[in-house]
């Protein structure tokens, strides 16, 4: 199916100063963190890494220097981003790996997101007369925390596809370095500990690391952390075992349960990662391999097997038409995924029909250019897990990639600090749907859902080309589609694709639009009856992609990262 | 040439020493206990309440407090935080327009208790902007005394709404906001 492309022209043309007025009144509203858009991207020859902080990333080009591969400085940039970027992930949390070393067909998933805890059930949370949670428990103390996954996902993909020329020790090195050193506070960290400060006070702990004299540290600042980098020591001697079983194992479940938790020993000791088969798909010829559900991945697959029937390019960048045409779809992905997606391990995902083309052609055959569906079927899945979460992408020039999204849920997590350890226990939890009867409700020792998309992109020759992901909760979904679309529809290079203003849609409700998009397209969705909202011109809640291209014609990596929060990329 | 580059500095010192002298608190102007309540719904709340703990400040706090809660609260000084947050108003239900009008109410309702406002910008330069910007236009040129993060005020607009008239303290980290409070009170 082939949408005209006047037609849609015709109905989004209409311009009035009316709508002008509508559109200054609705200007962005919310305090803007000052955002620099230059010097965030790297280019180089033997390898590149974007992540959310200029210091991982350049911890990833050191091992890489030293003689590691993709995996070994991924693992080394997962490790440091836990000590850099500590309210975004770290040993209390977990996430999902896709990698590729060259030579490989497809590609690995390493599932390492957290899991309830045994004593888990669906009805734990206090709901209101209209299910709602009534408190914060899903989300601060406790009983928000789910088993982490994270050193154990860490070390397995180095012990199984690092290169074998680095020891464990040398790969956390980096992390323990910056620990023990301290890490910069930027405007944007100072403030999220600000904006988390009565969180980080109801918990305690946390004070003793990220405040000073009992206040937030402020920009400028550097936190230490020796609780921290002692125990990433552990990790070096021991390996998981140290956080899984013994000493710091009984710490973290000690404080958990402090704190209203049920976690126990054995939830640690059980605790085991998953080794799954991506999802893949492909979008113009270029193919596409990421996570299947709990992880976001399918979603990904699907929107852009949706917009594949429409001439994107030919539309143009953020014009009115396409504008309407990635709304449309958005609803009607998030539709299916609220209703379908969950940890197969559980319930029946239909994640490969979710996927086929088949399925995107009838799906896109429901959107009209010139109407605006009111809501598509389904619930509507307006929470599952907050922004704040990382990415961080690596490839080398043998084309081995890889691509990490992990978290802690919300920004410093469940709040809880297991005391001497610097571990922040994340409140994943809180991604359950916290009623029965859903496919995501709470069961013991069950995934809950996650938009988390790591994605892998080869390009028609079947060579390594992009690597990608993003933060931003339901956002990461429609962000990575569009980054992806940006590079292969509109030809734009990685940095300028991950700049490009976007936009998020649930499956009913306002089209959310960064303020930087154009005043024609604005007006236009408006003009054909979108109810739309405006966020920051470099709007954080869309996310921070970090993602990675390969430009094999010219034989360059290019690192590109995100202005949105801290990233920078870094290569050689 | 360097005479005259060091009188130029040392006049500018003098003048910058004046007017900070001019916007000094001189006198106590509130008096204990205090109502703590947020114009905007930022979390910057949070770090004012450990403020007047340190202070030494007896307060209750009510981050939406209404003009027709004040005088049953027994607060004799009115502490307003100033800074918006979209996603603390969204949690609260409460559009920017309802907050502004519920401001406005509340700062009335002080003034005709006779009770002392004191406003305070703690969140730096990542709390301002348009949204922030109209609560602070609200809440400033009402306050008897006001206390701003310095990074807050890079482009003076505290100055311009105090005026001159109204006290106003600039500290360099938020915990410098602890002694001037505690002076604020008799």
């Amino acid at each position: 199916m082939r949408v005209n492309v006047s037609e849609l022209r015709r109905h989004c043309r209409t311009v009035s100063a009316a709508l002008l007025s509508a559109l200054l009144a609705a200007a962005p509203a919310a305090a803007q963190m000052p955002s620099n858009p230059y010097g965030r991207g790297a280019a180089g020859a033997n390898g590149v890494v974007a992540a959310a902080k200029p210091e991982a990333s350049q911890v990833g080009i050191e091992i890489l220097k030293m003689g590691g591969n993709a995996v070994d400085a991924a693992v080394a940039v997962g490790f440091a981003l836990g000590v850099l970027e500590p309210n975004a992930s770290g040993i209390g949390g977990g996430g999902f790996m896709i990698l590729r070393l060259a030579g490989m067909k497809s590609a690995v998933v390493i599932d390492f997101r957290p899991t309830a805890p045994a004593a888990a059930a669906a009805d734990m949370y206090r709901l209101d007369e209209k299910g709602r949670p009534i408190g914060s428990a899903s989300t601060e103390g406790g009983l928000a925390s789910a088993v982490p996954g994270e050193v154990k996902g860490l070390l397995y993909a180095l012990e199984n596809y690092g290169s074998k020329k680095l020891t464990r020790a040398q790969i956390i090195q980096p992390a323990v370095d910056w620990a023990e050193r301290g890490i910069p506070v930027t405007a944007n960290l100072a403030q999220i500990i600000k904006d988390n400060f009565g969180k980080l006070r109801k918990y305690e702990n946390g004070l003793a690391i990220y405040a000073r004299d009992g206040f937030p540290y402020e920009a400028g600042d550097t936190i230490v952390n020796r609780d921290l980098a002692a125990t990433l020591r552990r990790i070096q001697k021991e390996g998981a075992d140290a956080i899984y079983k013994g000493e710091i194992a009984g710490r973290i479940v000690d404080e958990v349960r402090k704190r209203g938790g049920i976690m126990t020993l054995q939830d640690l000791a059980d605790y085991r990662i998953k080794v799954r088969e991506p999802i893949a798909g492909s979008y113009r010829g270029y193919t596409l391999l990421t996570p299947p559900p709990p992880a976001g991945g399918t979603h990904v697959v699907q929107l852009l097997h949706i917009m594949e029937n429409f001439d994107v390019a030919g539309l143009g960048d953020a014009t009115a038409p396409c504008a309407h045409l990635w709304s449309e779809a958005m609803k009607l992905v998030f539709a299916d995924r609220a209703k379908y997606s969950a940890d197969p391990d559980f319930v029946r995902v239909p994640f490969r029909g979710m996927s086929s083309k088949a399925y995107a052609k009838e799906l896109a055959g429901l959107i009209a250019p010139d109407k605006v569906m009111p809501a598509a079927a389904a619930g509507d899945p307006a929470k599952y897990e907050s922004g704040s979460t990382t990415h961080f992408s690596v490839m080398d020039r043998a084309g081995n990639m890889v691509a990490v999204t992990k978290t802690i849920n919300h920004f410093f997590g469940s709040g809880v600090v297991v005391p001497g350890t610097g571990i922040i226990m994340g409140d994943d939890m809180d991604d359950f749907e916290l009623k029965p009867g859903s496919v995501n409700s709470i069961e013991p020792g069950k995934r809950p859902l996650s938009s988390m998309s790591p994605t892998l992109v080869l390009d028609p020759q079947g060579r390594a080309f992009m690597a990608l992901g993003s933060p931003g909760a339901t956002r990461i979904i429609p962000t990575v589609a569009q980054v992806i679309s940006n590079v292969i529809d509109h030809g734009m290079p990685i940095q300028q694709a991950i700049h490009a203003p976007r936009l998020f849609q649930r499956q009913s409700g306002s089209l959310l639009m960064e303020g930087r998009y154009p005043v024609g397209a604005y007006n236009g969705v408006r003009a054909l009856g979108h109810e739309v909202s405006l966020g920051q011109d470099y709007d954080p809640s869309f996310g921070g992609v970090h993602a990675v291209l390969y430009d094999h014609a010219a034989k360059i990596l290019h690192g590109g990262a995100d202005p949105r929060r801290d990233g920078r990329a870094a290569a050689y | 040439m360097k005479r005259n580059l060091a009188l130029a500095v040392s006049l500018g010192l003098a003048a910058q020493a004046a007017w900070s002298a001019a916007q000094a608190l001189k006198t106590p102007v509130a008096q204990k206990p205090a109502l703590l309540t947020s114009v905007g719904q930022s979390a910057d709340v949070e770090m004012v309440k450990l403020l007047l703990e340190r202070a030494g400040v007896p307060h209750k706090v009510g981050a939406q407090a209404k003009a027709s809660e004040l005088a049953a609260s027994g607060a004799r000084t009115l502490i307003v935080v100033v800074g918006g947050s979209t996603k603390g108003l969204g949690a609260a239900g409460i559009s920017a327009e309802a907050e502004l009008e519920r401001s406005r109410a509340l700062l009335a309702e002080a003034r005709r208790l006779g009770m002392a406002v004191i406003g305070l910008h703690v969140g730096g330069e990542a709390r301002r902007g348009e949204l922030s910007d109209k609560f602070i236009r609200a809440v400033i040129p009402d306050s008897d005394y006001v206390i701003v993060v310095a990074s807050g005020d890079k482009d003076g607009l505290f100055g311009k709404l105090c005026g001159g008239r109204i006290p106003l303290e600039k500290v360099e980290r938020i915990s410098g906001a602890v002694d001037p409070l505690r002076k604020a009170f008799q």
